[in-house]
C-alpha cells in the first residue's frame, strides 16, 4: 500500500489502512463514501481512489504548506 | 483441531512469496475481549500467515490488559496490527498499521507489507524518497479501505 511505503521513509509519516465496515463513526467523521479513501491530517486533505505516488506527494505537500506552525 | 482460515493453496503460494524474505519482521497484534467481531479471526489470520516464515514472528496484546504497550504504539482500536522491523531485540516501528480484518484485497497488501518490512526499502521513486524525508511537520495517512 502506497501510504505504507510512504511512512517508511520518514519518522513523521504513519500511515494506517482502516477497514471502513468496521468503523462507521471514524469512516463517517471523514465523509467517506468511495473507498479507498485517503484522509491527510484528520481531514486537512483528503484523496478519493488509488492515486499515483506523484499525486499523493502534492497533497502532503499542499496540506504542509498550507499549516501556519513551522 | 479448529480449522484453518488460509486453505492450502493459498498458504502455499504465501510461503513460495515468502522466500524473498530479507529480515525479520515482528507484527503486533492488539485485539480486545469484548465487542470485537473480528478479533478472533485477525489473530488467526496473523499466527498463520507469520507461521510461514522463520523471518516473521507475532506477539498478541490487548488493549485494556496491555494499554501501556497500546499507548506507546498509538493503538486505540481492535483489531490493530502494527508491522515493524526487528534487528535483533531492536523494533523499530515505521508507523505501519492495519485497523480492522486485513481480507479480501487487503490481505494482499498485509503480505506486501511484510515483504516490504522485511527489505527495509520502501520501493518509492527517488523524488518521493527525497520529498518524503524531508518532510519536517507529521503527517498521518489514514487509508480507508473496504474488503472486496
Amino acid at each position: 500500500m502506497l501510504a505504507h511505503q510512504m511512512a517508511l521513509e520518514s519518522p513523521l509519516i504513519e500511515a494506517e489502512a482502516i477497514e471502513a465496515m468496521e468503523f462507521p463513526e471514524l469512516s463517517d467523521r471523514y465523509g467517506v463514501s468511495g473507498v479507498p479513501h485517503t484522509t491527510i491530517n484528520e481531514g486537512a486533505a483528503d484523496v478519493i481512489g488509488a492515486v499515483p505516488e506523484t499525486h499523493l506527494v502534492a497533497e502532503i505537500q499542499r496540506v504542509l504548506g498550507a499549516s501556519k506552525s513551522q | 483441531m479448529t480449522e484453518k482460515l488460509l486453505n492450502e493453496d493459498i498458504t502455499r503460494q504465501i510461503s513460495e512469496v515468502f522466500g524473498q524474505l530479507k529480515e525479520s519482521v515482528k507484527v503486533l497484534f492488539f485485539g480486545q475481549k469484548d465487542g470485537c467481531d473480528y478479533c478472533d479471526d485477525t489473530r488467526k489470520m496473523v499466527e498463520e500467515v507469520t507461521a510461514l516464515s522463520d523471518k516473521l514472528e507475532m506477539q498478541v496484546y490487548d488493549l485494556q490488559d496491555d494499554a501501556e504497550t497500546a499507548k506507546q504504539y498509538k493503538v486505540d482500536r481492535a483489531p490493530g496490527i502494527v508491522i515493524a522491523a526487528k534487528d535483533g531485540d531492536n523494533l523499530l516501528d515505521y508507523g505501519i498499521r492495519f485497523a480492522g480484518i486485513p481480507s479480501g484485497h487487503e490481505f494482499t497488501s498485509l503480505i506486501q507489507d511484510l515483504i516490504l518490512v522485511s527489505g527495509r526499502d520502501s520501493g518509492l521513486a527517488v523524488d518521493t524518497r527525497q520529498f518524503l524525508q524531508g518532510v519536517s511537520k507529521p503527517v498521518r495517512l489514514q487509508v480507508f479501505v473496504t474488503p472486496t
